[in-house]
């Protein structure tokens, strides 16, 4: 800092070039050490000379200056190579490459989706079709089931019978191992917002209706309900039931019971 | 997706943008958003110049030529030779255009500095003085270093202060400075010519810019 100090009086004048040779030079040769707190009060102190240009008053050249000077810069531009950007050290191979790598890379992208999205919709319908295929294997077991209910001699045939004289008559058949297949023609349907459910009565003097499933008749007024596991044995039941109850049932009868056939 | 590396991609990209910065600041300007007042004019006519331009060399002699040949006149005295030395200004502003670097600072207090240079060494050649940067004659001078406050005031503004401020001075601090920077005289042949002790004259001329730079910066 000490070095710098001496020279801290001489930035203008040296911008100025007032500055008498010693102290130019010994100016000079601090500069060329690199001090870059100097330099920049340098490059300062020009650019404040510079300003002094502001004194001098404009005058206008004469025509032919101009004429000369865009005489000899017209001949120098023609005869002059055209600029040209500099050249990128990288080879055109290499840049092609890269435009390929580049439409590669998206072209794999877009397709990776597209095969995604194909795979996405082919698993929807997989599960859609083994969905299919499970209800109606489904129905294939119940189906099986009813029949065996239905043919095999040691199933029990229930019929029940409602108070209602218009009302028809609905038929159960009970398997002890199979379980029951209850069914009806031109039964009439129930309130819009109900559903029939089957009631097991208990033999026990006093037991409960135990509930069991719910069903609506086709348009038709027919169904089949199967009971795979009724939830009573039938050699403990004296009725089976049925009433008009809410969707999902109840767990205990909450209306009349409309049709009731003994067990046998 | 996953299996899919991108990693060749980004390498790639890396060592193009590593190329990028190796070019010019010229090409890169071109492809570089810039704003209107970030760019003069000037900076802009400077760059096409750098292309050979010739429409962009027009524009700048009609934008500073009259400022320019007042300078040299106002240095020589003289009006043909105050032409000659403006034709081998613009004409070596025409042939070295690249050697302004415009990172470091404005074109103009450049192009005056060049100017006032180039009248000086005419001046010693016609007075048979000793030139003092002979192997120099045909470089181009440094970049002066444009302060903040160069954007703030217009050059209209500037002239008006400078004006003013060296109106201020007492004559013969005005007459020091004018001596030195019209005349390219040292301190110590201004002190002779205006039989002045050495030391006046230097705080009469460090003490005159250090007005003008206080001024400056107060108006701004």
């Amino acid at each position: 800092m000490k070095n710098c100090d001496q020279f801290r009086d001489m930035f203008e004048a040296y911008a100025l070039g007032a500055l008498d040779a010693p102290e130019r030079a010994a100016l000079e040769a601090h500069l060329t050490t690199g001090c870059p707190e100097c330099s920049k009060s340098v490059d300062e102190a020009r650019w404040l000379v510079s300003q002094l240009h502001y004194l001098a008053p404009e005058a206008t050249p004469s025509d032919m200056l101009k004429g000369r000077l865009m005489q000899t810069i017209r001949e120098e531009a023609r005869s002059a190579p055209r600029f040209v950007p500099p050249k990128s050290n990288i080879p055109f191979w290499m840049w092609a490459g890269v435009a390929a790598l580049f439409l590669a890379t998206i072209y794999s992208a877009w397709n990776a989706q597209r095969l995604t999205r194909e795979i996405q919709r082919a698993d929807q319908i997989a599960a859609a079709i083994l969905q299919h295929r499970h209800e109606l294997e489904t129905q294939l077991e119940d189906a099986k089931r009813e029949a065996a209910i239905l043919v095999d001699p040691a199933s029990v045939k229930i019929a029940l019978a409602s108070p209602d004289p218009q009302a028809p008559p609905l038929e159960a058949i009970w398997h002890s191992n199979l379980g029951i297949v209850l069914s009806g023609q031109k039964v009439p349907a129930p309130a819009r917002d109900r559903v029939l459910q089957l009631w097991l009565i208990p033999k026990t003097p006093g037991g409960k209706p135990i509930p069991s499933l719910t069903l609506r008749p086709d348009a038709d007024g027919k169904f089949v309900l199967l009971v795979s596991n009724p939830p009573e044995l039938m050699a403990a039941t004296k009725a089976l039931a049925i009433t008009e109850e809410p969707p999902g049932g109840s767990l205990a009868p909450t209306t009349p019971l409309l049709w009731v056939g003994g067990v046998s | 997706m996953r299996a899919l590396s991108l990693h060749p991609v980004l390498d790639l990209c890396r060592i193009l943008l590593q190329e990028a910065k190796n070019l010019s600041p010229l090409f890169l300007a071109a492809f570089m958003p810039t704003t209107n007042s970030e760019v003069s004019p000037d900076a802009t006519l400077v760059s096409r110049l750098i292309q050979k331009d010739v429409s962009a060399f027009e524009q700048l002699y009609d934008r500073h030529s009259r400022a320019i040949y007042g300078l040299v006149l106002r240095i020589l005295q003289q009006a043909g030779m105050a032409e000659e030395v403006v034709q081998d200004i613009f004409l070596q502003l025409w042939r070295n255009a690249a050697q302004y670097d415009s990172s470091r600072g404005s074109f103009v207090p450049w192009l005056f500095t060049l100017a006032r240079n180039r009248a000086l060494d005419t001046l010693r050649l016609k007075s048979e003085r000793q030139r003092r940067h002979e192997d120099q004659v045909d470089e181009l001078p440094p970049v002066a270093a444009a302060p903040e406050y160069e954007k703030v005031l217009d050059e209209k503004r500037r002239a008006i202060k400078v004006r003013a401020l060296m109106s201020s001075l007492n004559p013969q601090q005005k007459r020091a400075i004018e001596l030195a920077y019209f005349e390219g005289l040292s301190h110590s042949e201004i002190a002779a010519a205006l039989k002045e002790p050495l030391g006046t004259v230097k705080s009469w001329i460090r003490n005159g810019l250090l007005r003008l730079k206080e001024e400056l910066q107060a108006a701004s």
